[in-house]
Order: C-alpha cells, then sequence, then structure tokens
C-alpha cells in the first residue's frame, strides 16, 4: 500500500505528463502481477485517500459559499483522481473482475453527485475505461448514465474537453446494443432519461461537442423508438441550431461550417419519425422569402434532399409532403436567379423522384412517381408555351422525368408532344432555341440512362425494351429537326426520307438568303447539330437484349446528308458571304457528324464520296484563294470528322452484320483522300500544277493520322502504346506483296481481305499496332511516288510528307526500325532497286524526305549508316561537292547533318568521319571561296557541331583550334563564320527527346567552356592585339551566349559585360559586314537585358557607359526600318527602360534629363510597339529627379 | 456620387485592334494547323502559299510576317488604348466603359493616314462626354486625360482635352479651365489632386 501511496503522491506532485504516466503503468503493472487480487486493489484506490478526505471536507464549506475551498486541495484531487483513471487505462482490459468493475462505476459515479470541482475530468475518463473493461455489464451501463446525469446544471460549468469525455461517454453507451436493451427494459417507452439528458446539454455551444451530440441525438431516434412526445423534444433538440455557422476564429479548431451543417442535417435525416416535424419546419424555413441568404437556402435544401433520400418507407414519410414541397420549390427554379439554389432545387426535386421509384432491389408502387411527375407536368405544360418561362418549366421537366427509367417511360412521351405543338408555333426565336434546347437534353438523359441501364432493376431493363415506340423519337427528326433547320415549320408527316444526296430540300434557308442568320438563329441551329447528333447516338435494347441503333440507317443518312450540306457551303460562296457566326455553326456541325460518322458507320463512306463529287465537279482550274482556303478546311473537317475517334460497333436491328474496324474511317479517309492527289487533272496540267491544293491532299492525311494517334493515346495505357509500337515481322516486306491498291481493296471489299485490321476489337491496343502498320504503308507508297514522278510534288506537299513519315517513324520502337531498314530507306526512299536515289527528285527538296524519316529514328536503329563509307559518310560527303547553295537546300542538308552527327552510336573515341570532313573543309575553304558557298558550307558545318555537342562528342575540342584559325582570318568571310558560332548551342528541333535524339542535361554549359571561354582572352582588348580580330572574336562569344540560359554564363559577367559594351558603342568598330554588326548588336542587347534581369549588380559598374551608349544607339538607328535595326531599337529601350527599376536615383540622377528628353521623342517611333516599350520606360524614368 | 448608377459596357465590347483583323479560324479541327499549314517551317522552309500566284493582298500578308515590327504611325485607336483604360474616380470602372472616352471623339490633325515626317507637329483632340451632364467629376477626369497623353505622346504631339458640345451644363468653363496651361500646372501641384490623378492612372495597360 505504501508504494500505492507513494507513488500517488509523485504523481500528483508531478506536473510532467511522461513522469505521470510512469506512475500510473507501475501500478497498473503492480494490479495486474496481483490478478487484481482485492487486497491490492483495495490499496490502490485507498492511495488517494488522503486527498479525496480533505475534498469531503472542502466540500462541506463549499455547500455555503462556493469558491471558498482552497484551489490546492482541488488541484491535487483532481491529480489524485487523474491516477486512478490514467492507471485504468493502461490496465489490461481482461485484469478486473465484474464486481470490481462494478464497484468502481459506483465509486466513480458518485463523484458526479458531490465533487463537480474537481472530479469530473478523471471520473468521466475512468468510466471511460470501465466501459470499455471485460467485466463491463449493461446495468452498469445504465447506472453510469444514471450516475452522471446527477451532475445536472453544473454540466455547463466543466470546461469544454471535460464535456467532450462525457459526451463521449453518452455515446458509447447510447450506442452499446445491450445498454440500449436494458435502458428501453428499465425506462420503457417513455424513456425518461432523454428528458434528463436533453436538458443536461441543451446549451452546448462547443462545435466539437457539437459533432458528438449530434451523433447521440440521431442514435436516440434511430435505436430508441421514442414516443412522439420525446421525439418532438429531440428533435427541438437540434432543430434549435438550424441553420447552423461558425463565427471565424483566430485559432483554428478543425472544424468548418460544413461539417456542423453535414451533422445537424444527419439528425434532420436520421429516422423518418421526425418526417412530421421536419418537413414543416423546414418549409418554413425556405419560405421566409428574402430574409433567406443564398448559403442557408442551399442549407434548408440540401437537409430536405438528406432527409427525403435517408427517410424509410417514402409512401408515409416523404409522400404526404411532397405537394408543400413542391408548391415551394418550383419558384426557386421558375423565378430563380442564383445558380446555387436552382441546382441545389432540381437536385431535391429529383430525389423525390428517385425515392418514389425505388431502389436497384426494390421498386414501390408505379403510381407514386406518376402522380409526382403528373403534379410537376401540370403545373409545367403551360410555362412551356410561355418563352419567358420555357427553360426553367423544362429544367423542372427534364428533371423529375429523367431522374430514372421508369419516370422516363412514363412521361417522356408526352413531354415531346407538348414540345412538339409548341415549336409549331413557336412565339419568337429564342422560344424555338429554348424548346430545341429542352429537346435536346431529354435525349441526352435518355442516352444516359440507357447507358446507366446496368446498375438498375431489372424492372428498368424490361422497361427500355418495352417501352415506347422508338418511332416516336426517330421521327422528331422529320417533324421537328428538319423544319428548323430549314427554316420552314411543317406539319407532321409531311417530309418522307429520301436517299437523294442532291436534293435541294434540305438546304437551310439562310444558306440562300442574302442576310445571314441572327445570333439567336444561328443558336438555335447549332442546337439542332447537337440535337441531331444525340438522336443519332440513341440506343434501343430488342427482346433478346442485343443493343442496337434505335434510328434507321435511312434516317442517320438524311441526318448525314442535312448536315453535311453545311460543310460543303463554304466551296458554293462568295469569301463575302462567310462571317463568325457561321463559322461557329459550321463548328458544331463538323462535332455533330463525328458523332454520327461514328455511331452509323456506313455514313462516312457516303460522306467522303459525296465530298469528293463536290470537289470534282468545280473548276479547280484556276481557283480563287477563298476556294482554296475552303477546300482546305473541307479536308481538314472531314479529316477530323472521321478519324479523332474509333466508330462504335453497332448496327440496326434489322440490318445485316456490317464488317468494323478501328481503323475503318481512317482507311476510307486515305484512300480517297489519295485519290485527289496530285490534285489536277491531266489535260489541265499546267494551270494547277503548283497549286497549294497539292499540300492540303497531304496534310490532311497528315491531320488524319495526328487525330487518329490522339484517339489512341486517349484511349490506351501509355505502357500499352509502347508495348505495341514494335512487332517480330518485318512490315516492309509485307508491304512488298500487297497490291499497289491495297488501300482501295481494304477499304472496298473487307471480306476479301484477310488483313488484321478486319477483326480488331475497339479496346484492344493491337489498334495501334495496326495504325502504325497503315502509316508506314501510307508513308511508304507516297515516298515511292514522290521519288518516282517528281514533277507531281511540290515543295510544301514534300514538307507534310516529310513531317507524316517522322510522326509514323518516331512512334516505332527501335528493333522495329532496325528490321525495317528504315536507316537505309531514308535513303533509298523504299524503292525496290539501289540505283542512286537524287536523280529524279526535285532537287534540293528530295533531301526532305531524308530528314523525314531520320527524325523519327533510333540511335540504335542508325548503326548501319556509319560504317566506313557508309551511307552517312557518302551522303554528308556529297555535300561538300553539291553546286547548290540556295538557303532552303543548305536548311535540310544541315538539319541532316545535324541528326547524322547526333545520333552517332559508335565508340565514343571515335566520330564519324564526315564530321571532320566536313568541319575541316568549310574552315580552311575561307579563303577561297565566296560568302555565300561559304556561308553555307560554315551553316551545314556548325549543325554538324551542334549534333556533335549535343551528346558532348570530344571532336568539338578538336575543332576548336580550327574555329579559332577561321575566326582569326583576314577573310572577310571570317566575319561570317564568327557570327555562326551560336548554332552550336542554338535550339534546334530536330535535337530534342522526342525525335529520339541524344541531348546531355549540361551540353550547353559543355561547349560554352571548351568553345566560348577560351576566346574571351583574345576577345579582350590589348595594346599590341588587333583590333579588328578582337571584333570578331566578340561577335562569336556573343552569338555563342545569346542562346545559352544565363546560369551557363554567369561566372564570366565582368568580361561579357567589357565586351557587350564595346559592341554597343558607335559603328561596331572592327567589322565590315554591316549585317553582321547589326546582328552582334541584337545579341549584345538581348544578353544585357538578361544580365540586368538576373544579376543588375554586375552592371551597376558600368552603368554609365551603358546609358550613354544605349542612348546614343538610339538616336543613330531611330528611323532605320531594317528589321535587325528595329528590333535593337526595341531591345535597347527595354534596357534603358529597366534600369530605373534596378538602382537607386542616386546612380542616375546625371543621366536623367537626356534620357527623358531621348524616351519623349521615342514616344513617337513610328513602330507601334517600340512605342509601348517607349511608354513604359518613360513612366520608369519620369520617377528620377521628379 | 453624381451618378450612382452608369451604363456599364463589357471589356469585350469597346473597340479594339483586334477586332479590325480577321480571326483565325478556330473549329474543333484546328488543332494541329500549326504544324500542318505552318506559315513557314524554317527561315526558308515553305510557305503555304508561297507557290502559288498571289495579289496584292497576299503581298501585304507576306510582308507582315514580322508583325510585332511594322511600321504604323500613331492613330485614333492607339490613342483610345492610352486613354481608355483611365480608371473612372467613382467608379471601378474604366472610362472606355463607362463611354466616357469614344473612339469617335478623338481627332487627330493632320490625320495620320497622311505619312507625314514623323517630327511634323500634330494635335490631338480629345472630347469627353460625361455620364451625366452636372458631373462635377469632369475637371478631374480632362485633367488625367490630358496628363495621360502629354506623359505618352512625343513632343510634336499637342493635346487639346474638352468636353463634347452639350455633354456637359459648363463645357465651356470646362474647357477654358483644361486648356489653360497655369492653371493645369497649378493643379498638379497639388498633392491630394495629384493622388487622385495616381490612382486614375494606375490601371492604365502601358
Amino acid at each position: 500500500m505504501a508504494t500505492f501511496k507513494d507513488w500517488a503522491l509523485q504523481y500528483v506532485l508531478s506536473d510532467d505528463e511522461t513522469v505521470q504516466h510512469e506512475f500510473s503503468e507501475k501500478a497498473a503493472k503492480e494490479i495486474e502481477n496481483a490478478r487484481a487480487n482485492s487486497t491490492v486493489l483495495g490499496n490502490w484506490a485507498l492511495s488517494v485517500n488522503q486527498w479525496l478526505t480533505t475534498a469531503s471536507a472542502g466540500d462541506d464549506d463549499d455547500g455555503e459559499d462556493g469558491d471558498e475551498a482552497p484551489s490546492g486541495d482541488i488541484i491535487a484531487r483532481a491529480k489524485a483522481l487523474g491516477f486512478m483513471a490514467d492507471t485504468l487505462e493502461v490496465l489490461g482490459r481482461n485484469t478486473l473482475k465484474s464486481e470490481q468493475v462494478r464497484f468502481l462505476v459506483g465509486f466513480f459515479g458518485a463523484i458526479f453527485s458531490y465533487d463537480h470541482k474537481a472530479g469530473i475530468t478523471a471520473a468521466t475518463k475512468a468510466l471511460r475505461q470501465l466501459y470499455s473493461m471485460k467485466g463491463f455489464n449493461a446495468s452498469m451501463g445504465v447506472k453510469m448514465l444514471e450516475d452522471v446525469l446527477k451532475i445536472k446544471e453544473d454540466f455547463r460549468l466543466q470546461t469544454g474537453a471535460t464535456r467532450l469525455e462525457i459526451y463521449e461517454l453518452f455515446l458509447s453507451l447510447l450506442q452499446d446494443q445491450s445498454v440500449s436493451s436494458e435502458l428501453q427494459h428499465k425506462y420503457g417507452t417513455s424513456l425518461g432519461f432523454i428528458v434528463d439528458l436533453l436538458q443536461l446539454c441543451q446549451h452546448e455551444r462547443d462545435p466539437k461537442n457539437l459533432l458528438v451530440w449530434f451523433k447521440i441525438l440521431p442514435t436516440l431516434l434511430r435505436d430508441y423508438s421514442p414516443s412522439p412526445e420525446i421525439t418532438e423534444e429531440i428533435f427541438k433538440a437540434f432543430s434549435a441550431y438550424f441553420p447552423i455557422s461558425i463565427r471565424s476564429s483566430a485559432t483554428p479548431i478543425g472544424i468548418t461550417a460544413e461539417d456542423l451543417k453535414e451533422a445537424v442535417r444527419g439528425c434532420f435525416a436520421s429516422h423518418q419519425r421526425v418526417a412530421p416535424l421536419a418537413f414543416p419546419f423546414l418549409m418554413q424555413k425556405l419560405d421566409q422569402g428574402d430574409a433567406v441568404t443564398v448559403t442557408v437556402k442551399v442549407d434548408i435544401l440540401r437537409t430536405i434532399k438528406a432527409c427525403i433520400e435517408q427517410f424509410d418507407h417514402p409512401q408515409n414519410s416523404v409522400v404526404p409532403y411532397i405537394d408543400k414541397i413542391w408548391s415551394s420549390l418550383k419558384y426557386e427554379v421558375r423565378n430563380g436567379e442564383v445558380k446555387e439554389t436552382i441546382d441545389a432545387t432540381l437536385e431535391v426535386l429529383r430525389a423525390i423522384a428517385k425515392r418514389l421509384d425505388g431502389t436497384k432491389t426494390f421498386k414501390y408502387d408505379a403510381a407514386m412517381l406518376k402522380n409526382y411527375i403528373d403534379m410537376v407536368f401540370k403545373d409545367c405544360r403551360d410555362d412551356l408555351s410561355n418563352p419567358t418561362y420555357t427553360k426553367q418549366a423544362g429544367l423542372l421537366l427534364v428533371t423529375v422525368i429523367t431522374a430514372n427509367i421508369k419516370g422516363f417511360y412514363l412521361e417522356s412521351a408526352n413531354l415531346l408532344d407538348c414540345i412538339r405543338q409548341n415549336l409549331r408555333q413557336p412565339k419568337s426565336p429564342s422560344h424555338t432555341r429554348d424548346l430545341v434546347l429542352l429537346l435536346n437534353s431529354i435525349l441526352r438523359a435518355r442516352q444516359e440512362l440507357f447507358e446507366g441501364r446496368a446498375n438498375g432493376h431489372p424492372e428498368d431493363v424490361e422497361q427500355l425494351k418495352t417501352g415506347p415506340d422508338p418511332a416516336n423519337l426517330e421521327s422528331l427528326f422529320h417533324e421537328v429537326y428538319v423544319p428548323i433547320w430549314v427554316g420552314k415549320p411543317k406539319a407532321p408527316g409531311s417530309v418522307n426520307s429520301s436517299e437523294d444526296w442532291s436534293e435541294d430540300r434540305y438546304i437551310p434557308h439562310w444558306v440562300q438568303k442574302p442576310n445571314k442568320p441572327d445570333t439567336v438563329t444561328t443558336d438555335t441551329l447549332k442546337k439542332v447539330a447537337q440535337g441531331l447528333a444525340l438522336l443519332v447516338s440513341q440506343r434501343r435494347i430488342s427482346q433478346s437484349g442485343g443493343v442496337f441503333r434505335l434510328c434507321s440507317s435511312n434516317t442517320s443518312s438524311d441526318i448525314c446528308s442535312l448536315l453535311a450540306r453545311c460543310l460543303y457551303n463554304p466551296l458554293t460562296l462568295s469569301s463575302n458571304d462567310q462571317d463568325t457566326t457561321s463559322a461557329d455553326l459550321e463548328n458544331e456541325v463538323v462535332l455533330a457528324l463525328r458523332t454520327i460518322v461514328m455511331n452509323h458507320r456506313e455514313t462516312y463512306n457516303t460522306l467522303m464520296s459525296f465530298a469528293k463529287l463536290e470537289i470534282e465537279k468545280r473548276h479547280w482550274t484556276n481557283p480563287s484563294r477563298h476556294s482554296l482556303a475552303a477546300l482546305k478546311d473541307l479536308f481538314s473537317r472531314l479529316a477530323f470528322i472521321g478519324c479523332s475517334d474509333f466508330p462504335i460497333n453497332i448496327t440496326t436491328e434489322t440490318s445485316p452484320e456490317v464488317y468494323y474496324s478501328p481503323l475503318q474511317h481512317l482507311i476510307t479517309f486515305a484512300a480517297i483522300q489519295l485519290t485527289f492527289f496530285p490534285f489536277y487533272r491531266p489535260n489541265d496540267k499546267n494551270s494547277f500544277k503548283e497549286s497549294p491544293a497539292k499540300s492540303y491532299v497531304i496534310s490532311a492525311l497528315h491531320a488524319a493520322l495526328l487525330h487518329f494517334r490522339d484517339a489512341c493515346v486517349a484511349r490506351y495505357q501509355q505502357a500499352d502504346l509502347v508495348k505495341y509500337s514494335g512487332s517480330e515481322q518485318n512490315w516492309i516486306d509485307e508491304y512488298k506483296s500487297l497490291p499497289e491498291d491495297w488501300l482501295q481493296q481494304l477499304r472496298s471489299d473487307p471480306s476479301k481481305t484477310d488483313a488484321t485490321v478486319w477483326s480488331l476489337k475497339e479496346d484492344d491496343p493491337e489498334v495501334y499496332r495496326q495504325f502504325l502498320k497503315v502509316g508506314l504503308f501510307f508513308v511508304r507508297s507516297l515516298y515511292i511516288d514522290a521519288s518516282k514522278s517528281s514533277g507531281t510534288w511540290n515543295e510544301a506537299a514534300l514538307f507534310q510528307l516529310s513531317k507524316i513519315a517522322a510522326l509514323v517513324v518516331r512512334a516505332l520502337d527501335e528493333k522495329l526500325q532496325t528490321t525495317c531498314l528504315l536507316a537505309k530507306e531514308a535513303f533509298n526512299f523504299f524503292r525496290p532497286s539501289t540505283e542512286p536515289v537524287q536523280e529524279g527528285m526535285p532537287t534540293p527538296f528530295g533531301g526532305l524526305l531524308t530528314l523525314g524519316i531520320l527524325e523519327g529514328l533510333w540511335p540504335q536503329a542508325m548503326t548501319e549508316l556509319y560504317q566506313p563509307d557508309g551511307l552517312a559518310d557518302s551522303y554528308m560527303l556529297d555535300v561538300r561537292r553539291t553546286k547548290d547553295i540556295t538557303p532552303a537546300s543548305t536548311e535540310i542538308r544541315a538539319a541532316i547533318g545535324a541528326i547524322l552527327a547526333n545520333k552517332y552510336k559508335g565508340p565514343p573515341s571515335i566520330s564519324p568521319c564526315f564530321l571532320k570532313e566536313l568541319v575541316n573543309t568549310a574552315t580552311t575553304s575561307i579563303e577561297h571561296v565566296d560568302p555565300k558557298t561559304f556561308e553555307a558550307n560554315i551553316k551545314i558545318a556548325m549543325n554538324i557541331l551542334a549534333g556533335a555537342a549535343a551528346r558532348q562528342d570530344k571532336y568539338i575540342v578538336e575543332a576548336v583550334p580550327l574555329l579559332r584559325a577561321a575566326i582569326s582570318s583576314p577573310s572577310p568571310n571570317s566575319e561570317i563564320a564568327a557570327q555562326s558560332l551560336g548554332i552550336i548551342v542554338q535550339d534546334n528541333e530536330f535535337l530534342t527527346a522526342e525525335n529520339h535524339a541524344v541531348v546531355k542535361r549540361f551540353f550547353k554549359q559543355w561547349a560554352y567552356n571548351y568553345v566560348a571561354k577560351p576566346l574571351f582572352e583574345l576577345a579582350l582588348p590589348k595594346p599590341q592585339s588587333d583590333p579588328a580580330t578582337g571584333a570578331k572574336y566578340t561577335t562569336a562569344i556573343l552569338s555563342l551566349v545569346r542562346n545559352c540560359p544565363f546560369t551557363v554564363y554567369q561566372d564570366d559577367l565582368e568580361p561579357l559585360i567589357r565586351l557587350l559594351i564595346t559592341s554597343l558603342a558607335k559603328g561596331s568598330p572592327g567589322l565590315t559586314n554591316q549585317e553582321i554588326a547589326r546582328k552582334r548588336t541584337v545579341s549584345a542587347l538581348e544578353i544585357l537585358v538578361e544580365v540586368l534581369t538576373n544579376e543588375p549588380d554586375s552592371v551597376k559598374g558600368h552603368l554609365k557607359p551603358i546609358i550613354t551608349n544605349g542612348m546614343n544607339l538610339y538616336n543613330d538607328i531611330s528611323r532605320e526600318h531594317d528589321l535587325q535595326l528595329v528590333m535593337s531599337r526595341k531591345l535597347v529601350l527595354q534596357l534603358l527602360g529597366a534600369i530605373p527599376t534596378k538602382f537607386e536615383e542616386r546612380h542616375l540622377l546625371p543621366y536623367a534629363p537626356q534620357m527623358k528628353r531621348m524616351l519623349a521623342t521615342a514616344c513617337g517611333d513610328s513602330v507601334r510597339e517600340i512605342r509601348k516599350t517607349a511608354i513604359i520606360a518613360r513612366e520608369n524614368w519620369s520617377k528620377i529627379g521628379a | 456620387m453624381d451618378n450612382a448608377n452608369p451604363t456599364i459596357l463589357d471589356v469585350s465590347q469597346l473597340p479594339s485592334r483586334r477586332q479590325k483583323q480577321t480571326k483565325a479560324r478556330d473549329g474543333p479541327d484546328s488543332k494541329y494547323d500549326h504544324i500542318l499549314f505552318p506559315k513557314q517551317a524554317w527561315p526558308w522552309g515553305p510557305k503555304n502559299s508561297s507557290s502559288w500566284p498571289s495579289d496584292e493582298e497576299d503581298e501585304a500578308d507576306d510582308q507582315d510576317q514580322d508583325e510585332e515590327y511594322v511600321e504604323e504611325p500613331i492613330d485614333e485607336q492607339e490613342i483610345y488604348d492610352l486613354i481608355s483604360s483611365i480608371s473612372d474616380p467613382e467608379h471601378p470602372n474604366t472610362l472606355g466603359q463607362l463611354s466616357v472616352v469614344n473612339l469617335p471623339d478623338i481627332h487627330i490633325t493632320p490625320s495620320p493616314v497622311e505619312r507625314l515626317d514623323p517630327q511634323a507637329l500634330r494635335t490631338v483632340v480629345v472630347e469627353l462626354t460625361p455620364t451625366i451632364t452636372h458631373c462635377s467629376m469632369a475637371t478631374i477626369i480632362g485633367l488625367a486625360v490630358r496628363v495621360r497623353l502629354e506623359s505618352v505622346l512625343p513632343p510634336n504631339y499637342r493635346v487639346d482635352v474638352r468636353m463634347k458640345d452639350g455633354s456637359h451644363d459648363q463645357d465651356d468653363q470646362l474647357n477654358k479651365q483644361l486648356a489653360d496651361k497655369e492653371r493645369v500646372a497649378a493643379a498638379l501641384e497639388n498633392d491630394s489632386l495629384k493622388r487622385m490623378l495616381g490612382d486614375m492612372l494606375k490601371t492604365c495597360a502601358f
């Protein structure tokens, strides 16, 4: 006993929780060791006796005058009881025997009767521990509850944390099944303890405690079947808090207003018992009019919704209140303006419809739902004919009717009839628009209900089978949509379907009329297009359970032909008739047509064939710019319509099984598209030979492939795409055995071709492999054609072809690229023979074809090219001999050179032969060749170096002396060499990871260190050095630095800034070539702006020369028109304008007057963009010396 | 506040240079137009229309390749852009949105169409339309427009700000006040006025 006493004493004396915990653990262990021997337990209980006895004495005094008991006693007493509670917490759950638990329950329970000041926290804690003991039983629970309730009014005086403990205790006890039955047994239906409980807790304000309290109240309602009187009391307890909010506090407690709202909502929706109280209460709150804020309104509506969803037996708990709810809520939508409220209201109405229908496993009597929908329908019907309320009435009806399949089949036919009637006599264009919108919503909802049928009741699926006649929906096309589209309302049934595509009856009135449709009409027409797409997407389910298209083939074709008109219009109209509204409509039509051809696959064939007819029947001998643009748009749209998604494998019930392939539209498009190429008829060869229309054909093919690739990316996982980008077979060999018109065959007669293409499923990633295979087939056929018939291809078409090749080749894995020998084909163009390939090719653009394939190859697939005397060497060395030095061909060769130099995978010590040869030739020929040839040579050489630099080829280090020699050469070409140096680190579209190029992360830093850094020493002026050579080195450095990020050169700012200032000096000293001097100025200014932005302090010591040189430069070039000089003007103003934002006024004061004058003049610059920069600069400087 | 409920235009309704340019097609299918129909693939690469005989309009287009650096004189739209973004002293809107500044009420003489020497003297006349005829803020608005233009136009531009005829009860008096250099200079010495002008000009775009 002495030990327990000792521990208790030390516990009471300590303020450290860890120390306290130690003692309670010791005590617990002692009790456990003694197997809860009564003596030990008694000792333990008596160990705190000294504080308790004082307490009773103190309490006697307290009876008279409240707080006079020594506070020290209270604290010690609380701690002593805490010792006991803590010991119980650590004690094993099985240690105490039942009678011991009972004894302790009695002991701690008694504290609630007499020690309200010190003991409550510890006693509650102890009771909670006792509740979880094995020896606990239900009768103890009842006792606990009764004891705790004795605290009465003093409950409010306890701290929040103590109250929380008590609430938690209540919650555990009340939720306990055995305690619950014991309580009900003891108190009967009157449940008197609940009244005490409600009284005890009625003033709670602490959010944390409220959250627990709001869990206790639903428990009482759910598990205790209280009498109506008690129910009402409980209802009052939580409804008093409604609507609940929380004051923002400086010390957040981690509970939001939303948590509390949810909790109160949980009370309302806890049991249908409160329905007679809850609904009238909530409706009365809602009907307070403007006094209710939006947040509160939404809270009320959500609470109503929760009640509707969670109350059992809706026939008794919800149905009686529906009338009242509806009559209150309809105005929220009909006359409401706040979106949140309207949405929440619609949610409630939808929830009612869903609740009355039943659940996935159980359905209620259909009459309940029917009565509800009828009531809504009756109230909204008239509003549909009133343009002001059509939208709102539609919203209400759609919400209620489309909540579930049963509702939809009960009433949708009536609603459709009603809309039809109104559409026959619309009150205004916007009325028509709203009605069409409503119609579309119904169709969309039907689609969603159909798709969600698997989650519904079997009865729902039956309903779908036997539901209203689908013809009713299908007839919407002829009876509703067509009349609106053509602008002539027609009597129902007067239009018969027809397959005649050329018939004019579907031509919209606005195509023929000179006056264009207004915005509302365009809007309506857009909605019609959307509606038609929805109509074609509808499905039906047959008696046998098969899913089919709802619309017949005839209707689908008619819809397609109706909309297709819109696509061909631009070909017919003049440029004046085109405007943005019609473009908007066309875009909507494009989207609608896409949906249509995906659902009804046959229509795409017809669409393409008809487009072909439309194009061919026009004269293309001398087309206007507008016609060409229209042709371009048409191609681009047809590609998007057919190839931006996978067609859906579905037919009508009556039509025979049709061959299906996700690739079928792509094949159709490509096959028909290729028949256009080269887009001239043999007899007008000369007139249309050079038309851009050629390139449009190839561009469209490119577009189709891009769109289809996107569709694959959207549908499959990235890992699948990687997995399916290769093949064991050599595709090129396979192609050789295929006829030339394989595509045509594939398209026209799937039954005769045994290609994998026609056995693909939508969700099989094999689709992607087959797509690549078909893509490579296009590339191969077109390459063969381009290399054979030079005259038919123009530059733009070849360029597009090379991009197609890049797109397809890039996607193939390296193994397949190697098997197909694509590296070789980059030079052989897939031709069967190996005769010299450059002959017969349109120079210089044959290189584009090579470039296209090389661009997408993996380095590993190119190793063969680098054999001694391999294709890489022979091609690049041929470049040396070429006489063609036009900028375009130089660019192409330079790009090829860069790729070949970059994707070399040989031993690191050996660089490809051509690398050395070309750089050598270019640099050593400096004195013998004319500037143009030199420029071309050096550009190619520098691009090759760029390719090598990106993978950090050691050869760069070897090349530096050659470059230095070239720059310092006395030849005028040396300036060109200096200016070209930047190409080595310039961003290059071919040297990117996407194109499988080898780009080291820090290669710019690396190249800068080896190439530019050694030049600083040579560039800086020295007494005996030649200023011209220095200027050239400066040019070289700046050209390179300009293409590097700031971090690369930030360690060399001091010498760099000196060079920059020299470059700004008047007359660009040392350079003879004006153009190069101008480019150098632009580079210098760009670098200065960069330095000023990143490290202004480094410029501080050079402000005077920068400002004066800058001002002089602007004044010198202020009237020039050369692009480089105009750019310089803008940059110099940008530089000068940024200075005041970086430095203190005292550094700038001496320059301010002159600068302000100059900037004022600059505000009148001839170029608008420069004026804008000048205004900013002027504003910044205006603060200096003001 | 003089006019508590003025008509406010949406920013998209204000006259801007963008509306004058033809809008590029922006359909669901034009996602890849930059790849399929590039203006130029590289500096000397194929231009889409290059191989097609071009008319005059095309040539103008070709020259526009560096649209950013096209030479254009200061025109009425530019003056409008400079001042329409000034905030109203009373409303949280700009002068353009409140139609105090209107494009047709800006006149430059000689007209910018006549491409004279850039240094030649020109006069910009801006006529303001206060939202109500007894607007007490008209002077300060006029002053702000004047200050703004003088701080952004080159020295060879003279600025004349006045009230549109009949738009204000005391337009003569206001016009005199705004044209009087000394009174303008004196007004700018006033600290509270200066602060107010500073607030109004804060919203100016550039």
